[in-house]
């Protein structure tokens, strides 16, 4: 998936674009990413963590990190029923943590696929969402990131989900109001 | 509730009542409504002027509009692939004939699958064929997900704008919905509390639900995908943890290839509410796969024809261009004025005064009125991402009528017509109707006329010179 | 092109249209045989007897100059509409030529950079009719001939181009709700605290005059043409 480094001004571009859609973020170096991932989580006062199998994730060494950080992260696949993962039993306050396979500049969208190591729901099911994503999968626009995931030759994901900030929900009065389903929160790991 | 007065077609909604001028004039009584119709089109008209000055909606729309008019060209072609490649990847395709036929299936999937509760995510096809209608009668509980449509469904309601179905009640009335259903007083009304409320009673329903049943925005061919849109989530969570996932589309809602969706899923959320990008965008081909542990066992698409198949290559044609993204009713005097549900049918606005009656037939009295209910202006013709001359579509459509009404206009033009193509009896005609004015007359204004005229002068006097004087 | 409904109701529309295009330096024949465009009926949906109308309207101006029309609406259905409604029929050729040679009073003012010398007049606010607006795709050139208007002060009112809610028999199918929009209209122009409000559509105005006098608005209308020709 990865091609060219990324440069200044894309990530500048997806930096601004996820403030408009009031997803927060921070730029790290690799050996720095897994302590501001953990570090951030701690602070929304969460405990459980539900963390996508992916070589990512595991790769910075965020579940020692978030042990370190007083999180049980608990890897997908979880044996946590339908009930625990959307918070109607045990903690609600879970943070859901994915591995976008690709990003979008001029949106400040994160792509997600459903695979067996990383379930289609995490983020969505959860109160929080982290997203650890290297820089380098950072593309300018929706068609470039739909023109990959869907290259010819490559087998469809069963789901790809284009997130692009925490859940709305602008059904009372017309005013936007935030977290009605998915989750309230989305910070990226954005990893140089 | 109360049963129709008349016609049982298969559009229009149970409990509409009396004749579309009624439901108007019973629309404009209400301040609320007007208040609530009014904030909700202009926040829109200003989302949407950023979208025009900013990111440039203007210039796509000339190619989102031959998009969609290449995708209704080719349609079968592309209704073939789709299916060959929804199969490809483990979904099952049926194409309903309409919507009896869709609900049959749907309905008889879930006996099979012993199934007691149906989560739903926002869908006008469904509430087109009466889906939920169905459902219930066969002892299944259906929840709808998307805030606004529970709301509207704790109400008994049905939605008001294609894309926020709640925009005509406030938040004091959403918080009586609440308490009543969850049996408590203590909810109390502010927004935040209310959305609160609401995400955990609807995780029991998608905790509870064995079949989800969702919408499609578009289907891609080229890899047998669907595209849900939303901004909540609750489609998300209605397509990933039930077993059974049913998506239920228009047969016309298909492109070719990614490069046309990703032009047409931009111009989407820029029409439809004024942003760049809708929160969530949900693209799913086939059911999970092997290994996989969230995520639907079965992929179900019923593609509904119900009419839709009959308009190709004809001059309502156009009207299949629609990607339902609402603009043209947030635009719309009348639906500004009115909101949608006096319009009596799932689809309001323009893009419902067009096709509801195409869907339905001419001599329907549930929508034959319908084009007849706007004034022309060509808002939504100006606000419609992919170019549909709605303001022309309308006329067609008043042409096509059939009903007492205009029958009666029918007479009165031909003798019209007759008249003033002629310069003799045209001139005679002008100088009576001048006379006539000048007989009325008091103070230099006419209040009443006798007869169809009566109809200008209930709402307005006539001056008897020009300009009128004070 | 008089336009039937100043013909019936209100023609020093069509003699002050004539009498500033005169003291521009134009030419003007008005042909006196001439009915209507054939919009009411064609908008009701009743298309063949709006032809049979439309019919004369081609006899009447064929082969003449420019054809100018002190209407948005009228003007719109000559250039917009009559392509579609002569599609397929002998007149086909003769309805693209009229549609190609007619303009709006106000557009043929800008077209060619004619001054009419209107009298002076005071504040003025201005209506965009949706014809003008959207099918003719005009805003400038009635606001430039206003410009011109010695002592006119233009102060635009809100939602300006938001339908009068006239419509042609929208008005007879729908009264309250047509009613309602002349109104806001009405209302909308009032709070410009201008001393008249003026349009280049005469149904528009009649419309909207006439609500307003109905419902105690305090509003004076003029056609355009009036302003420009008094």
């Amino acid at each position: 998936m990865a091609a060219a480094p990324v440069t200044d001004r894309l990530l500048d571009q997806f930096v601004t674009a996820l403030t408009r859609r009031k997803a927060s973020c921070e730029v790290v170096a690799r050996a720095d990413a897994a302590r501001a991932g953990a570090r951030w989580i701690a602070d929304r006062g969460v405990v459980r963590a539900v963390l996508a199998d992916d070589p990512v994730i595991q790769g910075i060494g965020l579940p020692d990190a978030l042990r370190a950080a007083g999180v049980d992260p608990i890897m997908w696949p979880t044996s946590l029923g339908r009930r625990e993962q959307l918070g109607l039993e045990g903690p609600d306050d879970v943070c859901g943590v994915t591995a976008p396979a690709l990003a979008v500049a001029e949106r400040g969208t994160v792509v997600l696929e459903a695979a067996p190591g990383h379930g289609r729901a995490i983020d969505v099911a959860s109160r929080h969402h982290l997203a650890v994503l290297p820089a380098d999968r950072i593309v300018e626009t929706l068609g470039e990131a739909l023109a990959r995931t869907y290259a010819p030759g490559r087998a469809a994901p069963s789901a790809v989900s284009l997130v692009s900030g925490p859940s709305r929900s602008s059904d009372i009065e017309k005013i936007s109001t935030l977290g009605a389903h998915g989750a309230l929160t989305e910070h990226v790991i954005i990893v140089l | 509730m109360t049963r129709p007065r008349r016609g049982t077609s298969t559009v229009a909604y149970g409990d509409v009542t009396g004749t579309l001028r009624e439901r108007t004039v019973e629309a404009l009584r209400d301040p609320t409504l007007a208040a609530n119709l009014r904030t909700a089109g202009e926040s829109w008209g200003e989302a949407r002027d950023h979208m025009r000055s900013e990111y440039g909606l203007d210039d796509m729309r000339a190619r989102a509009r031959d998009i969609r008019r290449g995708n209704i060209r080719r349609l079968p072609e592309l209704l073939t692939e789709l299916q060959s490649n929804v199969r490809a990847n483990g979904g099952v395709v049926v194409r309903a004939a309409d919507g009896v036929e869709a609900c049959r299936y749907i309905v008889g999937l879930a006996r099979e699958r012993g199934a007691h509760v149906v989560a739903k995510s926002k869908s006008m096809a469904t509430e087109e064929i009466k889906l939920n209608e169905a459902l219930q009668g066969a002892g299944l509980e259906v929840v709808e997900t998307d805030l606004g449509e529970w709301i509207l469904q704790l109400a008994g309601q049905h939605p008001s704008h294609i894309i926020a179905p709640a925009v005509h009640l406030n938040r004091d009335q959403v918080a009586a919905l609440f308490r009543e259903e969850a049996g408590r007083d203590d909810i109390p009304s502010d927004r935040e509390a209310l959305v609160a409320h609401a995400r955990m009673r609807l995780r029991e329903k998608f905790a509870a639900a064995e079949i989800g049943i969702s919408g499609v925005n578009i289907a891609v061919a080229s890899t047998g995908t669907v595209c849900i849109v939303e901004n909540e989530g609750n489609a998300r969570l209605v397509t990933a943890l039930p077993r059974v996932h049913v998506a239920v589309m228009g047969m016309e809602r298909v492109v070719a290839d990614w490069d046309e969706a990703a032009h047409l899923l931009q111009v989407l959320p820029m029409a439809a509410i004024g942003q760049d990008a809708a929160n969530y965008v949900n693209l799913i081909t086939g059911p999970r796969r092997e290994g996989e542990q969230d995520g639907p066992d079965e992929f179900h698409l019923v593609i509904v024809d119900g009419g839709r198949g009959a308009l190709r290559g004809t001059e309502f044609e156009e009207a299949l261009s629609c990607i339902r993204c609402g603009a043209c009713l947030y635009s719309c005097p009348m639906w500004r004025t009115v909101g949608g549900q006096a319009y009596g049918s799932p689809y309001s606005g323009p893009i419902g005064a067009v096709i509801t009656p195409l869907l339905e037939g001419p001599s329907s009295p549930g929508s034959r009125d319908l084009p007849f209910m706007s004034s022309l202006c060509g808002a939504c013709h100006e606000a419609c991402p992919v170019g549909i001359p709605l303001h022309d579509l309308l006329v067609r459509a008043r042409a096509r009528a059939s009903s007492p009404g205009t029958r009666v206009a029918g007479v009165a033009f031909r003798g019209w017509s007759l008249l003033w193509r002629h310069p003799i009896t045209y001139r005679l005609s002008t100088a009576m109707g001048r006379l006539l004015l000048r007989i009325r007359g008091r103070d230099g204004w006419v209040r009443s006329l006798p007869g169809p005229a009566r109809n200008w002068t209930d709402q307005r006097d006539i001056p008897t010179r020009w300009p009128p004087r004070r | 092109m008089r336009t039937c409904l100043a013909d019936a109701i209100a023609p020093s529309v069509w003699k002050c249209a004539r009498r500033a295009l005169a003291r521009a330096g134009v030419d003007v024949r008005v042909p006196r045989g001439q009915t209507c465009c054939g919009q009411p009926a064609w908008t009701a949906g009743h298309p063949d007897h709006a032809r049979a109308v439309a019919r004369h309207t081609l006899k009447v101006f064929a082969g003449t100059d420019e054809v100018v029309v002190p209407s948005g609406s009228c003007a719109a259905m000559i250039v917009h509409a009559y392509p579609e409604m002569f599609a397929g029929e002998p007149e086909e050729e003769a309805a693209r030529d009229l549609a190609s040679r007619t303009l709006e009073f106000t557009q043929f003012l800008a077209r060619h950079g004619l001054d009419p010398r209107p009298r002076a007049a005071g504040s003025v606010t201005y209506h965009d009719s949706c014809h003008m607006l959207r099918v003719l795709d005009e805003k400038d050139s009635p606001r430039e001939a206003l410009a011109n208007v010695p002592g006119a002060e233009l102060v635009e009112m809100e939602r300006t181009d938001q339908c009068c809610g006239f419509g042609g028999v929208f008005s007879l199918d729908f009264p309250e709700l047509s009613g309602r929009l002349g109104e806001e209209k009405a209302r909308a122009a009032a709070a410009t605290g201008a001393d008249e409000l003026v349009a280049c559509d005469l149904s528009c105005l009649l419309h909207i005059a006439g609500r307003a006098h109905r419902t105690g608005v305090p509003v004076r209308v003029r056609h355009i043409a009036e302003v420009l020709g008094s």
